[in-house]
């Protein structure tokens, strides 16, 4: 089977860039990518966005990049799968070098929505629900979905709102050392747990943020010192009322299971992962589902600090999609950069020695879950 | 209250096919209106549509006699394991009270 490996990333700060448009963001990341791989010629391009119809008024976004960077008269497509979309674009440009199809592929992931108003940003947002289901005319949302899950988690474990706080706080203090990081001011756990109420008990620090940003990847079937070990994707539950067991997310723990198998690998050999936290809750769930600590435990984890930079299994070195930002379409793809970094000795929050590096790119309230492991060859 | 069972799975959502087995055939079956909370949340910040009642909660609701849990909405103060009823449903929503 052909093999592939990653030649390139790029990614422009995320935050708020009011002064740009959602095009120049795709274009500054790929470009960046494209650069960093010494310029290749890109046989496809596979672009992962969600929300650029509805708050940007621009689709097309595959052949915009295509025409717009020169690329020639190639195949390229949009990828939607809410907040997995990068993952699944990525998926793509994988899935198309191993047929054979193309030698050399762009992957790039861009939203724009800092422009926007919450409610109406919320509202967008909640066309990833199942839009006929009774419970998104309950008055559910994608923070609802997690408050929900929280609650249930305090009441079955020993965990309280001070261990999701935890994590929110790992995060921000690991984007403080990332200057392309959205939030890089500190804080405290006494700041966290006083913040607004969002959905109960999730406050302000307990969601990721809206976020403007994109980032890039360049995919070849030529050997570079990254290779991609495995690739996997499936989807999961899409109404809440419907899942088996709320504390679990099948969709991560079947995308995990799916991943090491074609990997060889377990979650013992993992050094280094960035996983999709679109809220703290998210993060303890997730390291439960993809093994790294046992059921309804991970909040010990937490708590004992393995899943900061120095410990055991160090979890979104980046900052995450909480303190790093969470610009939709561009999340999976900005895992991607923090991971490769990570195995080049080359990030912030760097893990010594770093050699195999997973991430895990969910969407909706675990409609989709995409993980990607990496190597350093 | 309707839900959909087959190979030892009530769901309120109506599937086309059986996850498990494959049938089309899915027992439809009456429960009753009563349960227990299984979990809640209360929405703060609401998407523009329900911005007139934020405050609210969103329960999920472990119904009675069946595996099924319901998603709806609850006005006031709320604990797992508190028992309710369905109120009504309004505009697509069911909408439970506390008895
Ligand atoms: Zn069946």
């Amino acid at each position: 089977m052909t093999k592939t490996y990653i030649h390139g990333v790029g990614m422009t700060k995320f935050g708020n860039h009011s002064d740009r448009t959602l095009k120049s963001l795709l274009l500054d990341a790929s470009r960046q990518a494209l650069e960093a791989a010494g310029r290749p010629k890109v046989d496809a391009v596979f672009v992962g966005n969600f929300l650029a119809g509805s708050m940007s008024n621009q689709e097309i976004l595959g052949a915009i990049v295509a025409n717009d960077l020169g690329l020639g008269y190639i195949p390229t497509a949009k990828v939607e799968g809410a907040c997995a979309s990068g993952g699944i674009a990525l998926r793509q440009g994988i899935l198309g070098i191993m047929s054979g199809e193309y030698d050399t592929v762009l992957v790039a992931g861009v939203e724009k929505m800092k422009h926007a108003n919450t409610p109406d940003v919320t509202q967008a947002i909640n066309a990833a629900m199942d839009t006929e289901s009774n419970e998104k005319h309950a008055g559910l949302t994608f923070p609802g979905f997690f408050g929900v899950l929280a609650h249930r988690y305090f009441h079955e474990t020993g965990a309280t709102k001070e261990h999701l706080a935890m994590v929110a706080l790992k995060n921000r203090e690991n984007a403080l050392n990332n200057p392309l990081a959205q939030f890089q001011k500190a804080t405290s756990i006494e700041e966290i747990m006083n913040a607004r109420l969002i959905t109960e008990p999730l406050g302000l620090f307990d969601c990721s943020p809206m976020t403007d940003g994109a980032a890039a990847v360049v995919l070849s079937r030529k050997p570079s010192a990254i290779h991609v070990r495995a690739s996997a994707l499936v989807s999961g539950p899409t109404q809440m009322q419907d899942a088996a067991e709320l504390l679990s997310i099948p969709a991560i723990g079947e995308s995990g299971r799916r991943a090491y198998e074609k990997a060889g690998l377990g979650p013992e050999d993992i050094d280094v992962i960035e996983i999709h936290d679109c809220f703290s809750m998210t993060e303890i769930i997730a390291i439960e589902e993809l093994g790294f600590f046992p059921r309804l435990e991970g909040w010990k984890a937490v708590e004992a600090g393995h899943t900061k930079p120095g410990g055991k299994k160090p979890v979104n070195t980046s900052g995450g999609l909480l303190s790093r930002g969470h610009p939709i379409g561009a999340t999976g793809l900005s895992q991607i950069y923090q991971l490769v970094h990570q195995l080049n000795g080359t990030a912030p929050n760097q893990v010594k020695g770093a050699r195999i590096a997973l991430a895990q790119n969910l969407g909706g309230t675990g409609s989709y879950s995409a993980v990607h492991i990496l190597e350093r060859v | 209250m309707k839900v959909y069972s087959c190979c030892g799975h009530d769901t309120v959502v109506k599937r086309i096919y059986c996850p498990s087995c494959g049938t089309p055939d899915l027992q439809e079956l009456e429960v009753s209106d009563h349960g227990t909370i299984y979990s809640f949340t209360k929405i703060h910040v609401p998407p523009v549509e329900f911005a007139e009642i934020a405050p609210y909660n969103v329960v999920l609701v472990q119904l009675i006699d069946t595996t099924a849990k319901v998603t709806g909405r609850l006005m006031g103060e709320v604990s797992i394991g508190d028992s309710v009823e369905l109120d009504r449903v309004e505009a697509g929503a069911y909408i439970y009270k506390k008895v």
